[in-house]
């Protein structure tokens, strides 16, 4: 096959696997949209804040701190720990980029990293190589869904269908089942999520403002990963 | 929040958000992880995820409920069995969300 038709298609295999997320991501989009407006920002300024942030529990925080007259800085700090996760997410995919995908482009499409993108793209890597054309078709349609629907709720805003009688709530929390299951290969991997997800529930229930910025998350994945590591050295 | 300050908050997110993304890959793709931390990072898409899934379905509006009163539980179960016969990722979301709205509308909670 010619160059040019293999990354053709891995763009569009990219974008056939960003449905999903965009599906997921149209409620999320829609509700940052209307509560940005009615936190007082313009149509400009939330669809620009989900063009230049793409952080979905980071904008729903902004929103929140906005609306309880907290300051920018405060706004900025809890993003830094929100988004913290992602030097661990983003790190565990260099292995598959490296000498795969140009790092300048690898670098700059690494932009549209988030969680659903993140296990979408890393269980396609289980048996696919990584291309430039695969994380465009994949990462920017993703950020397209997110910029479109912010936008819809954002013009919308007053006329909102109840999405939750849609089931739409459940269209993340089903994406990450499934995800799961198919990124699950080793045996050691099973004991891995089961025990992360205790963890992150322990640590949330002792200190519910982890449950907030999402910290609980993170550390619990740093325990998890290195008892991973931990067991397998054992066999 | 006056306008000037919005887009500051707006641009100060952004980098923020961004750097922690772009950063990793700009730096580490010029050099070879050692086995162990390779192994390590391998470990790091399954525990996210067990943990993203967790909290998606136990503490759905962001505390912990663990209830028969919270449908999320009721909707978990056919969509990991979907998720685990089929491992398709379509499939199991149009059954998650079919489950879901059919609880939501039926049982009104």
């Amino acid at each position: 096959m010619q160059q040019e038709a293999i990354q053709q298609k891995e763009l569009q295999k990219g974008m056939k696997e960003a449905i999903p997320i965009v599906l997921g991501y149209l409620p999320l989009g829609f509700a940052f949209g209307v509560l940005a407006i009615e936190t007082g920002m313009s149509v400009a300024q939330a669809t620009m804040m989900s063009v230049l942030c793409f952080t979905g529990a980071g904008q729903y925080i902004a929103i929140g701190i906005m609306q309880a007259g907290g300051a920018m800085i405060t706004i900025i700090m809890a993003n830094v720990l929100v988004n913290l996760r992602y030097l661990l997410f983003s790190t565990s995919t260099v292995p598959f980029l490296k000498d795969r995908v140009k790092p300048l482009a690898a670098s700059l499409l690494s932009y549209g990293l988030t969680d659903e993108t993140y296990a979408v793209a890393m269980n396609h890597y289980q048996d696919h190589e990584a291309t430039a054309s695969y994380m465009a078709g994949l990462n920017l349609t993703s950020h397209l869904g997110w910029i479109g629907s912010t936008l819809l709720g954002a013009v919308l805003g007053g006329f909102i269908p109840d999405t939750d009688r849609l089931g739409l709530g459940f269209a993340l929390p089903a994406m990450y089942i499934c995800l799961l299951v198919m990124m699950i290969k080793r045996r050691t991997d099973v004991f891995v999520a089961v025990f992360t997800a205790v963890v992150c529930l322990i640590i949330g229930f002792l200190i519910p403002s982890t449950m907030d910025n999402l910290s609980n998350i993170i550390i619990a994945t740093i325990i998890g990963a290195t008892l991973g590591v931990i067991i397998n050295g054992q066999h | 929040m006056d306008n000037t300050s919005i887009w500051l908050m707006i641009i100060g997110v952004s980098i923020v958000s961004l750097t922690p993304r772009i950063f990793p890959v700009a730096f580490f793709s010029r050099y070879d992880f050692p086995a162990v931390v390779k192994e390590w990072l391998s470990f790091v898409a399954p525990a996210v995820l067990g943990g993203l899934t967790a909290v998606s379905i136990l503490a759905p509006r962001g505390v912990i409920d663990i209830s028969i009163q919270n449908i999320y539980i009721w909707a978990f179960l056919p969509t990991i069995v979907v998720a685990v016969k089929t491992k398709n990722l379509f499939i199991t979301l149009l059954v998650g969300i079919g489950t879901m709205a059919l609880i939501y509308n039926f049982f009104g909670m």
